[in-house]
C-alpha cells in the first residue's frame, strides 16, 4: 500500500512536469470544464431567479447538489480519467501490454499513468458551490459536517470510477468502450438535481441500480437536515460494494484477455 | 457552365453519401447518442414540470410553450454542439492541410456540404428517433400551420449556415494551439448556453439577453425554434430573416479572411 | 533446471465472428459462430541461463505469441511454460521483476518526458536502490552513449535514440531474461554495432539470458550461438546458427532484367541452379556456389535471354529460412545439386 502511494506519488510529479511545459493546454484544459460547468449554472440560476423553489429546493440548496455532483465528479474525473480511453488508446496499440510485463498492478499502472488535469477545474467548481451554497445557507463546518462531507464526496468519486470501470472493462472485448461508458456515465445529469422531482421509477434507478443519486443528492438532503433515513448513511457501503464488484469484473476481463490477446 | 454545375452535382452528392455512411458505420455511437438524448429531455422535462408545479407563467411563457421549446430545442442540439474545430484539428495535427489545401475543391465549400447534409440527415434522424419519444412520451404539440414550418426551415437553413461561418472562423485556432479539445469544450458550453439550448432566451436576464443578441448562436437554434413554439408570431419571420442575412454576410466575409490568414500561417512555416 | 522451458504447448484463439453491421453484431451476440485460429502447436524447447537465442519466423509463424506467453501476458491453451522456474502468467508479477522486455517499435517511455524522468519513473516502478540506479544509469549513459540524451523528450528522439533509450530502461533492473522484439529494424549499421555491443556485454557480464526475434542475419551471426526457427507454431529446427549456414549459406542468387518478355520453359538452366522467381521481364535463379559460379551461370543465360542488367545477391536470413519452410523442394534442389 505504501508503496504504491509512493509510486503514485512520482507519477504525479512527472505528469506536472509534462504539464508544466505545455502550460497554455494546461489552463485552456482545466478551464474548459470550469466554462462547461458555469453555461450549465447560468442556466439554472436564469430559471430559478424567477420562482422562490424548485419543488421545496431553493437555488442555494440545488448549488449545494450540484456542487456535491462535481466535486465527486471531478475526482473520477483528474484519478480515473483513463478509463475512458482504455480501449482506444490501450488495448488497441498494444500499449496494455506494456503493463503486464511490470511488476505492478495493472488496473493501478493504467490509472496512476495519466493524472487528468482537466478535472482541476470541476474540483474548482464543486469547491465553490459547496462553500457559496453552505455559507448562504448556514450549514456550520463542525468536525462532523466536514467528515461527512469527505466522506460522501470520496465514495461519490469511488462510485463514479466503479461505474466507469465496470463499463470500461467492456474494452477486452470490443476495443472501443467509450460508448458503453458513456451510456451508463450520462445518466449522472439526474444526480444534478433534487431526486424527488422525477418519478419514483427514475429515483429508485438512481438509487439502487446507478446510484449516483448517492454523490449528490443524499448528503446534500442530510447535511440540510431533511428526513432521508438510513439514505444518509449508506454511501460509502454502496461504493464499497461497488468497486468490489467492478474490481472483480475487471479481474474477470483481464483473464479473458489473457486467453485471447484480445 | 451547366457542365460545370453538374459535376460539383456529382461531387456534393458523393460528399453527402459518404457523410451518411459514415454515421451509418457508428452503430454503438448511435445508440447510446440517442439514449443520451433522452436522457436530457427526460431531466430537462421533469425540471420543468417542476419549475411550473402550480404556477400559470414563468418569465413570460406558460408551461405547454416552453416544454414544446425545450423539446425541440434539445432536438436541434447536436446540430449546434460540434462545430468544425475537432476535424480541423485532426487535418493540421497529421499534416493533411496542406494536402487538403492543393485539392481542386474549395476546402471551407467542401466542410459546409458536409455540414449541410449532415444538418438534413440529423434533422431526419432526429426527428424519427428522439422526436418521436418527445411526440409520444411527452406529447410535444407542433403547429400544423404550413407556411410556419416553410419559415422554420429557411430560419434554421439561415441559422445553420452563420454558425457555420463562426465555426470556421473558431476553427482556425486549431492553427495556433494543440489543444483543441479545450477550446472545443469551451466553445461547447458558450454556444449551448447563448444559442438557447438549455433555456429559452427570453427568460434569461435583460444583460444576458443583450448579450446572446451581439453573438451569433442563437440565429442557429433559438429563433427558429422560438418560431416554431410560437414564442415569436409567424409575423415576425421577414425581420428575423433580414437579421440574419446580415449576421450571414458578415460571418461569410470574416471566415474567408481569417482562414486566408490562418492558412499563410501555415505555408510560411512549412506546415 | 533450464532458464526457460516449453513443454507441449499450444496457443488457440477462439473469436467470434462477426457479421457487418448492427445484425451480425446482434446476431453473435445470440448465437456465437466461433472460429478457432491455432497460433502455436506442440512447441517444446529449452533455453540454458546464459544464453543468447535467436528466435526465427516469418510474420504469423507464432513468434509474438510465444513471447506474449513468455511473459505472461497471455496463458497457453495446452502445455507449460517455465520461465526461472516459474509459471510466468500464473506469478505474473514475480516474472516482471526478473524479465525485460522490448516490444519492437513500441516504446516503453514515456513520450512526453525527458529520459531520465522515464528511467527514474522505470526505478521507481522496479523499486530500484537509488544507490544501485545511480551506477548503472552512469554505466549506461556511457556505453549506449546517452548522456547527451538524458534531458531529451522521447518524442523529439531519433529511431535509433529512441532504440538505444529503450535497452537502457529494459536492462535497468538488471533482468535475468530479456525478450527482444527486432531491436535492430529500421536502424543504421552504427547504431545497429552499438546495440549489439551493449547486449553482447550484458549477456557476458551478468549471464543474462536472451531471447532475440529479428530479420537481420547479421544481428543473428553476431549474438547467437543458437537458432530456434519455427513455422506455422512449431518448431522447425533448434541448433547452432553454423548448422544452418553450412546447409543453405552456400546459396546465391542473380537476378536479371530482360529487355524482352521471358520464356520461361525454353530455358536451359546450368548444373546447380534453379529458378526461384520470375516475372515477365525478371528472373531470379539461385544457384551453389560450391558448384557453380556466379560467372559460369551468368555466362551460361545471357545468351539466351538478352539481359539488360543483372544483381548479384548474397542470401539474407529471410530467403534461408523461406528455404527452410519449403522443405521438399530444398530437398530436391539439393539433390539435383549434388548429382
Amino acid at each position: 500500500m505504501r508503496r504504491y502511494a509512493r509510486l503514485y506519488w512520482h507519477f504525479l510529479l512527472q505528469r506536472f512536469k509534462i504539464l508544466l511545459e505545455y502550460r497554455m493546454n494546461f489552463v485552456i484544459g482545466a478551464g474548459s470544464t470550469v466554462l462547461l460547468q458555469a453555461a450549465g449554472l447560468l442556466a439554472v440560476w436564469s430559471v430559478m431567479r424567477q420562482i422562490p423553489d424548485l419543488n421545496g429546493w431553493t437555488f442555494d440548496e440545488i448549488l449545494l447538489v450540484y456542487g456535491l455532483i462535481t466535486l465527486s465528479k471531478s475526482i473520477n474525473h483528474m484519478f480515473a480519467d483513463n478509463l475512458w480511453i482504455f480501449g482506444r488508446a490501450y488495448i488497441r496499440t498494444g500499449g496494455f501490454d506494456r503493463f503486464l510485463v511490470r511488476p505492478i498492478n495493472p488496473l493501478f499502472h493504467l490509472l496512476a499513468d495519466r493524472f487528468c488535469h482537466d478535472g482541476i477545474g470541476n474540483f474548482v467548481v464543486g469547491i465553490a458551490l459547496v462553500l457559496k451554497a453552505s455559507l448562504a445557507l448556514h450549514i456550520a463546518w463542525t468536525p462532523i459536517n466536514i467528515a461527512y462531507c469527505l466522506v460522501a464526496v470520496v465514495s461519490g468519486g469511488v462510485i463514479f470510477i466503479a461505474l466507469n470501470l465496470l463499463t470500461a472493462v467492456s474494452a477486452f472485448w470490443i476495443i472501443d468502450s467509450i460508448p458503453v461508458t458513456s451510456a451508463i456515465f450520462q445518466t449522472h445529469e439526474f444526480a444534478k438535481y433534487p431526486l424527488t422531482i422525477y418519478s419514483r421509477g427514475i429515483g429508485i434507478v438512481m438509487t439502487w441500480l446507478i446510484p449516483y443519486g448517492f454523490a449528490s443528492f443524499y448528503p446534500a438532503a442530510h447535511l440540510l437536515g431533511r428526513p432521508i433515513g438510513v439514505l444518509a448513511w449508506l454511501g460509502p457501503l454502496i461504493a464499497v460494494a461497488l468497486i468490489t464488484l467492478a474490481y472483480r469484473i475487471w479481474l474477470w476481463g483481464l483473464s479473458h484477455y489473457s486467453s485471447t490477446g484480445s | 457552365m451547366t457542365l460545370a454545375l453538374r459535376r460539383k452535382g456529382r461531387l456534393y452528392r458523393s460528399i453527402a453519401v459518404m457523410t451518411f455512411k459514415q454515421y451509418l458505420a457508428y452503430n454503438l455511437w448511435f445508440w447510446v447518442q440517442l439514449l443520451g438524448q433522452i436522457l436530457m429531455m427526460t431531466v430537462f422535462v421533469f425540471f420543468w414540470r417542476a419549475v411550473y408545479a402550480g404556477r400559470g407563467t414563468v418569465g413570460g411563457l406558460e408551461q405547454q410553450q416552453t416544454i414544446t421549446y425545450i423539446l425541440l430545442a434539445q432536438m436541434i442540439a447536436p446540430l449546434v454542439q460540434w462545430g468544425q474545430i475537432l476535424p480541423m484539428g485532426d487535418l493540421v495535427r497529421e499534416g493533411m492541410i496542406a494536402i487538403e489545401l492543393t485539392r481542386p475543391v474549395d476546402l471551407q465549400e467542401r466542410f459546409y456540404i458536409e455540414t449541410l447534409s449532415s444538418l438534413g440527415y440529423s434533422l431526419l434522424q432526429q426527428v424519427l428517433t428522439v422526436g418521436l419519444f418527445a411526440r409520444f412520451v411527452f406529447h410535444l404539440q407542433l403547429p400544423s400551420d404550413p407556411a410556419i414550418w416553410a419559415a422554420f426551415g429557411l430560419t434554421l437553413l439561415l441559422g445553420n449556415a452563420i454558425l457555420f461561418c463562426f465555426d470556421w472562423m473558431f476553427a482556425c485556432l486549431a492553427f495556433y494551439s494543440t489543444e483543441v479539445w479545450g477550446l472545443h469544450v469551451v466553445r461547447e458550453g458558450t454556444v449551448m448556453f447563448f444559442s438557447g439550448a438549455l433555456v429559452p432566451l427570453v427568460m434569461l436576464p435583460g444583460w444576458l439577453q443583450s448579450v446572446a443578441s451581439w453573438m451569433p448562436f442563437s440565429q442557429a437554434l433559438y429563433t427558429p425554434v422560438a418560431l416554431l413554439s410560437g414564442i415569436i408570431p409567424a409575423a415576425q419571420a421577414p425581420q428575423v430573416w433580414l437579421v440574419q442575412l446580415a449576421w450571414l454576410a458578415a460571418l461569410a466575409v470574416g471566415s474567408r479572411v481569417v482562414f486566408r490568414l490562418a492558412v499563410r500561417k501555415v505555408t510560411v512555416q512549412g506546415g | 533446471m533450464p532458464t526457460i522451458e516449453l513443454s507441449h504447448v499450444s496457443k488457440v484463439y477462439r473469436t467470434i465472428k462477426k457479421d457487418s453491421g448492427l445484425r451480425g453484431a446482434v446476431k453473435a451476440l445470440f448465437r456465437p459462430h466461433y472460429v478457432e485460429k491455432v497460433a502455436v502447436h506442440d512447441l517444446s524447447f529449452h533455453v540454458d541461463a546464459g544464453e543468447v537465442v535467436g528466435y526465427i519466423g516469418v510474420n504469423g509463424a507464432g513468434k509474438s505469441t510465444t513471447i506474449k506467453m513468455l511473459t505472461g501476458i497471455l496463458h497457453p491453451s495446452g502445455g507449460s511454460i517455465r520461465v526461472l522456474g516459474r509459471d510466468p502468467h500464473r506469478e505474473r508479477v514475480a516474472n516482471a521483476r526478473e524479465i525485460g522486455v522490448v516490444f519492437g517499435q513500441r516504446t516503453q517511455l514515456w513520450w512526453d518526458l525527458a529520459l531520465r524522468e522515464s528511467l527514474n519513473l522505470i526505478a521507481n516502478i522496479y523499486e530500484l536502490e537509488p544507490a544501485r540506479y545511480r551506477q548503472l544509469l552512469a554505466e549506461f549513459a556511457q556505453t549506449l552513449e546517452l548522456e547527451e540524451l538524458l534531458s531529451v523528450p522521447i518524442r523529439s528522439m531519433s529511431l535509433g535514440q529512441k532504440m538505444r533509450a529503450e535497452l537502457a530502461a529494459t536492462f535497468l533492473h538488471q533482468p535475468r531474461v530479456v525478450y527482444l522484439d527486432e531491436p535492430t529494424i529500421g536502424l543504421d549499421v552504427m547504431v545497429k554495432e552499438r546495440i549489439r555491443a551493449f547486449i553482447r556485454d550484458q549477456n557476458q557480464r551478468n549471464g543474462t539470458t536472451v531471447m532475440l526475434t529479428t530479420h537481420d542475419l547479421d544481428d543473428i551471426e553476431q549474438l547467437c550461438q543458437r537458432v530456434i526457427i519455427i513455422d506455422a507454431g512449431s518448431v522447425v529446427y533448434d541448433g547452432p546458427l553454423s548448422t544452418i549456414k553450412q546447409r543453405f549459406g552456400t546459396f546465391r542468387s542473380i537476378a536479371f532484367e530482360t529487355a524482352h518478355p521471358l520464356e520461361i520453359e525454353h530455358l536451359i538452366l546450368p548444373l546447380g541452379t534453379a529458378i526461384a522467381s520470375h516475372g515477365e521481364r525478371a528472373l531470379e535463379v539461385r544457384f551453389d556456389r560450391t558448384v557453380t559460379s556466379a560467372s559460369q551461370v551468368a555466362t551460361a543465360l545471357m545468351p539466351q535471354i538478352e539481359a539488360i542488367d543483372f544483381s548479384l545477391a548474397e542470401p539474407d536470413l529471410e530467403s534461408i529460412i523461406k528455404q527452410i519452410y519449403a522443405g521438399t523442394h530444398t530437398a530436391a534442389l539439393r539433390e539435383e545439386v549434388l548429382v
